[in-house]
């Protein structure tokens, strides 16, 4: 019993049992079957002869009762001590010794989840207490709330001293409780210490100084790099005035302008940098001269400057060092690449991980109501209007979803059809441009092979450009028209829908122009330069289109929208095209990395330019988004989508430009080698030479250029992946059963509250209480349940505990163990009334009266097994019996169970109820108690009065 | 500044920053703006009490639907007027912060929802979520029918232990999937 007691402080769900705990003091000598039986059984209505025919038999000897509640300590004791405070505090020492130092053998992060876990728990559960319920019935609880609150503040400070400082802030941070509570918490933690540390000398007052002046720093560091970050307050701004997703363009905006910087950095510094310090005159002829149109065209006067692929010489630059600038240039620009590959490999990964692995299609209406309000929202007209749209999507989510049901074939025919007309107009749509590009560009080339170079023809060279970024204007228009017949089932598959689109005509678009540089400029000498110079044309024009774009599409149609056309509406921001439209540059400054490699700095500016464009574009001319999608989710698409096609597209065609295309002859860093990567085959011939460096030839000759190297790594990575694809799938089984656990628990749980509350029904002074009760009810699993769901197969455990404890009291016991979870409880029940029958024989005077609670043991039994045994639910015996004889074996390192609790307070209830029915007139009416539990000990705590009145 | 940063102390000020999400800059206008709420006469700010109407007038939860639960929740008063002190205030400014954890958001957010403080959402919590989301006028309701169907919708889908409620863990569950779920920009 004392070990009951000291476990249970430290059960989240105490409180629970703490009631019963005190009751039971109470009641060891009370007798619970004093009273006789109701012929009126509440809970086996269907069943209640039994029950008539043994009212008034003899009342049960008292020490019998006990007898079977010592029993039940047992089991009780198990589940009082919760198995995830065991994993945490091996050795954990009694609570009233504050100053117990035991190492904490876990990691800071699981030690902050574990106590908010506790914390949020006790004060969802002071929160559920207190405010309601009247106090004169919770006077004896609240008593034992308290002691357990301060008993978990106790361990909670404790846990919080043996953290270090850093870790001790951050977790206390960490907790969800009020400002006061967290003060508290401080204080009491930073006292224990100060009275430690008083034994110390001066060194360790000195080094808590010097770690608070750190603290202190790290502080105003944090503040100050706040500040300095680019355009928060305008991104707090458009977020009060749009909402998050379209805060996402900009922030996504943001991202492209850091890595374009990173990039500047990194070319300009490992390749631009070194040649301009080395040979500082301009190699352009005196015949050329900067008329201005270079900066539309890139050509000309362009065409000699650093800014390509051209101006760069293959020598080995002779200053301080050595500089070989055909290596700067091949390292530099494959590191370039991999870093960004691995940049967006790590962020699109953790976004995955945060955004899709729990994502569950199912849960959208949900979703849309419980998280959807953008509390980021301040401006008065935005929140009315996210009101109405927020109302007219649950509208629409709901008519669809009754609309969906009553779809005929016909019907959904049709909808195929236009679905796949769709289809393929926008997919022919896509292939008609890449066609008319192919076309163009070899007209192009037709032409500018027959003349000489002039000021018309530099001009005409910006036609394609031209006529790419039309389509990329229009295109799209054409799409989102498409957009409007087509009926989708939700919102989400018609973004969908359209961004695959947008995607196909850019993929189609770039594939062209990339075939015609590949093969065809790739025979004229010093190709690299007129490639860069189309790219940056390309860049350029894309620009002015973008800004134009956001002129007409924008302004424009305010305008029309506003003062011409009212019907239109204001337009809105669309996010999906404005973020396609950023990928779609980006795409364009990688494939031009090689070819031109200050591309980035003219990148630079241009997202630097158009956040402030679009950001004025947007407060001025458009309204939020009526239909705001997951924010986050759009976010991991819109990276996934940069990595893939995009980046890995560019990256393809960088990669089969510096293997298998030969660099010009005149021009650039390679002139001279067969192919852009035999450079390091070059370096490799110069290291030979070099003593002491064999070891990277060898690597070069082993590793880099073996095939049986890549195939084993390959090999490697598909066996890992084979791998983490099993442990996914048994991790999605593991998932499903918790599932179905989690299901079966909550039934477990309604179920015996209903049987709770049946009691009272049938009690006829409480019907004034029902209410009361039923509300309580309803609050009680919640109470529950994050301890439960943890622990709920602990419940099962504990059970199958119990009843191979009783099985082994009496052998002749033949009860099946072959149960899950949901018949585990049966089974308990079952065995129990198998032990009690056979007490009841074997002391004979009471058999009769012993039979009445057998009875309807066995009844509760057989409705439960009516409820819950389903065919699938049997499984093997094996795993169950030895995991029971296990448990049984060593009762302490059971784990909890709130459930555990509930079912005994419900047994005790059933029992006491029983007797206390009798009475047409109790002395005491049990006030509405603050849970249903406290009901059930109340109705024990009557039923001992009466027992009491009776003598 | 200088003179609400010697108002304040360099202690209390970093014990602030110890308990909250905020940086000094953000805990010094805070507190200007708190000062700002308070009459001329309450000069010394850290124990007053200001009332709700008062935080009320704040631009940014003066349109927020949720303005009253916010203060409801935060308030540690004893009267449960939803009036806030200083470390209230904090309270709040740091749980709708950016770098505030999903735990604390998705706690204070939770309290928010749970309109009849039972710590858990029933059916009537959630009926109020969605007049408050929608608007509470005649036309703007949703009707009975409609507000029945999206209920048991909400239910079926986030109840996963089938009680009838959506108790913390299953309301951490749905918003886990949610990383820009709340937020208040108070600067």
């Amino acid at each position: 019993m004392a070990s009951y007691r000291n476990g249970g402080l430290f059960n989240p769900a105490y409180h629970d049992s703490e009631t019963l705990e005190i009751d039971r003091s109470k009641s060891l000598h009370a007798n619970p079957y004093a009273r006789a039986e109701r012929p009126d059984e509440p809970y086996s209505t269907g069943h209640s002869s039994g029950g008539d025919g043994l009212a008034g038999r003899g009342p049960l000897g008292g020490w019998h009762g006990e007898s079977r509640r010592g029993g039940e300590s047992f089991p009780m004791d198990i589940a009082s001590t919760p198995s995830w405070q065991r994993d945490i505090h091996p050795s954990r020492s009694p609570p009233d010794s504050p100053y117990d130092r035991s190492p904490p053998v876990h990691l800071p992060s699981a030690m902050s989840g574990n106590m908010t876990m506790r914390w949020r728990g006790m004060t969802m559960r002071r929160m559920s207490m207190f405010p309601n319920g009247d106090p004169a019935n919770e006077a004896f609880a609240e008593d034992a709330i308290r002691n357990e609150l301060q008993n978990e503040e106790q361990n909670l400070i404790k846990e919080l001293i043996a953290l270090s400082t850093r870790d001790q802030i951050r977790a206390i941070r960490d907790l969800p409780m009020s400002f006061d509570e967290k003060k508290h918490i401080r204080s009491q933690v930073l006292a224990v210490k100060s009275k430690r540390s008083r034994h110390f000398t001066c060194f360790a007052e000195c080094s808590e100084n010097v770690s608070l002046s750190f603290r202190r720093f790290g502080y105003s560091v944090s503040s100050a790099r706040q500040t300095l970050q680019l355009w928060q307050g305008i991104m707090k701004e458009i977020g009060s005035k749009f909402g998050t997703s379209v805060v996402i363009y900009f922030v996504f905006l943001k991202w492209l302008l850091m890595f374009n910087i990173f990039s500047f950095l990194v070319n300009f510094g490992f390749i631009t940098l070194p040649l301009l310090v080395h040979d500082t005159s301009p190699k352009i002829p005196p015949n050329v001269s900067f008329s201005g149109l270079e900066i539309l065209t890139g050509a000309g006067y362009f065409h000699y400057t650093v800014m390509y692929y051209g101006g760069y010489s293959n020598a080995t630059l002779h200053g301080l060092v050595e500089y070989d600038m055909q290596l700067a240039y091949f390292f530099t620009i494959s590191a370039y690449m991999v870093l960004c590959g691995i940049a967006l490999i790590f962020n699109m990964g953790s976004l995955f991980m945060k955004n899709y692995v729990l994502a569950d299609p199912t849960s959208n209406g949900a979703w849309q109501l419980l998280c959807s309000w953008d509390f980021s929202i301040t401006n008065e007209r935005a929140v009315r209007q996210r009101k109405n749209n927020l109302r007219v999507q649950l509208k629409e989510s709901l008519s669809e979803k009754a609309q969906r049901e009553r779809l005929t074939l016909s019907q959904q025919l049709r909808h195929f059809g236009v679905h796949l007309g769709s289809w393929l107009l926008s997919t022919g749509l896509a292939v008609g441009c890449g066609a008319s590009i192919f076309y163009l560009c070899k007209y192009e080339q037709q032409a500018t092979a027959a003349a000489d170079w002039s000021l018309l023809q530099d001009a005409e060279t910006l036609l394609v450009p031209f006529v790419v970024s039309l389509m990329n204007l229009v295109v799209p228009l054409f799409y989102s028209l498409f957009n409007k017949f087509e009926h989708y089932s939700s919102q989400r598959r018609q973004i969908y829908a359209l961004v695959v689109r947008n995607v196909l005509l850019k993929m189609f678009i770039l594939a062209v122009l990339c075939y015609h540089w590949m093969n065809v400029v790739a025979k004229f000498s010093c190709w690299e330069s007129i490639v860069g110079q189309a790219l940056y044309r390309l860049v350029i024009v894309d620009f002015l289109f973008l800004m134009l774009g956001s002129f007409f599409g924008e302004f424009l149609s305010n305008l029309i929208g506003t003062r011409l056309l009212p019907r239109l509406g204001v337009p809105e921001f669309d996010v999906a095209r404005n973020v396609l439209e950023l990928i779609y540059a980006q795409t364009l400054a990688w494939i031009g990395i090689y070819f031109s490699p200050l591309l980035p700095a003219i990148q630079i500016l241009k997202f630097f330019i158009l956040f402030y464009l679009k950001k004025v574009s947007l407060i001025q001319n458009c309204q939020p988004p009526r239909r705001s999608g997951r924010a986050a989710q759009m976010q991991t698409i819109f990276i996934a989508l940069l990595f893939f096609p995009f980046f890995v597209g560019a990256l393809s065609m960088v990669a089969y430009t510096a293997w298998s295309l030969s660099p010009s002859e005149h021009c650039g860093p390679f002139q001279g080698l067969s192919s852009t990567f035999s450079v390091v085959g070059v370096w490799m011939e110069d290291l030979e030479k070099i003593p002491g460096s064999q070891w990277a030839v060898w690597i070069y000759l082993n590793v880099i250029r073996s095939e049986i190297f890549y195939y084993f790594i390959s090999l490697i990575i598909v066996v890992i992946i084979y791998i983490f694809w099993q442990v996914t799938q048994g991790r999605k089984q593991l998932i499903r059963l918790l599932k179905q656990r989690i299901v079966n628990d909550g039934k477990d749980k309604s179920f015996l509250l209903d049987k709770l509350q049946n009691l009272q029904k049938s009690h006829p002074d409480r019907k004034s209480q029902q209410k009361n009760q039923k509300r309580h009810s309803k609050q009680r699993p919640d109470d529950l349940s994050p301890t439960a769901r943890s622990n709920s197969n602990a419940m099962v455990q504990a059970l199958l505990a119990r009843q191979r404890l009783e099985q082994e009291e009496q052998t002749s016991s033949t009860v099946p163990s072959d149960i899950s979870s949901p018949g585990a409880l049966t089974q308990a029940m079952l065995a129990r009334q198998r032990a009690e029958d056979q007490e009841a024989g074997a002391h004979r005077p009471l058999s009769r009266a012993l039979a009445v609670p057998a009875q309807a043991w066995q009844r509760a039994g057989g409705q439960e097994r009516d409820e819950y045994f389903s065919p699938g639910f049997y499984e093997s015996p094996v795993g169950a019996s030895s995991m029971v004889t296990r448990r049984a074996e060593d009762p302490p390192s059971s784990a909890s169970s709130v459930m555990m609790q509930v079912m005994q307070a419900r047994q005790r209830a059933e029992d006491e109820e029983r007797p206390q029915r009798a009475p047409a007139a109790p002395q005491n009416p049990a006030p509405a108690g603050s849970s249903a539990l406290i009901q059930a000990m109340l109705a024990r705590q009557q039923a001992q009065n009466e027992y009491d009145d009776g003598y | 500044m200088g003179t609400t940063a010697s108002q304040l102390g360099k202690d209390l000020l970093s014990e602030y920053q110890e308990l909250t999400f905020l940086t000094k800059q953000e805990i010094l206008l805070a507190y200007k703006r708190f000062s700002e709420l308070l009459s001329k006469d309450e000069k010394y700010v850290l124990n007053e009490r200001v009332p709700m109407d008062r935080i009320l007038t704040l631009p940014e939860l003066k349109s927020n639907p949720f303005r009253k639960r916010i203060c409801y929740v935060l308030s540690t008063s004893d009267s449960t007027n939803g009036s806030l002190t200083f470390e209230d205030f904090l309270d709040l400014l740091t749980a709708f912060s950016d770098s505030a954890t999903m735990e604390i958001k998705s706690h204070y957010a939770f309290c928010i929802f749970d309109f009849d403080d039972d710590g858990t959402l029933d059916c009537g919590d959630l009926e109020k979520l969605v007049n408050c989301l929608t608007g509470e006028t005649d036309e703007t309701k949703l009707t009975a029918e409609e507000m029945r169907q999206l209920i048991s919708n909400i239910l079926e889908e986030s109840d996963i232990d089938k009680d009838g409620t959506v108790n913390l863990s299953e309301f951490q569950h749905v918003i886990s999937r949610s990383p820009d779920f709340v937020r208040v920009h108070v600067y």
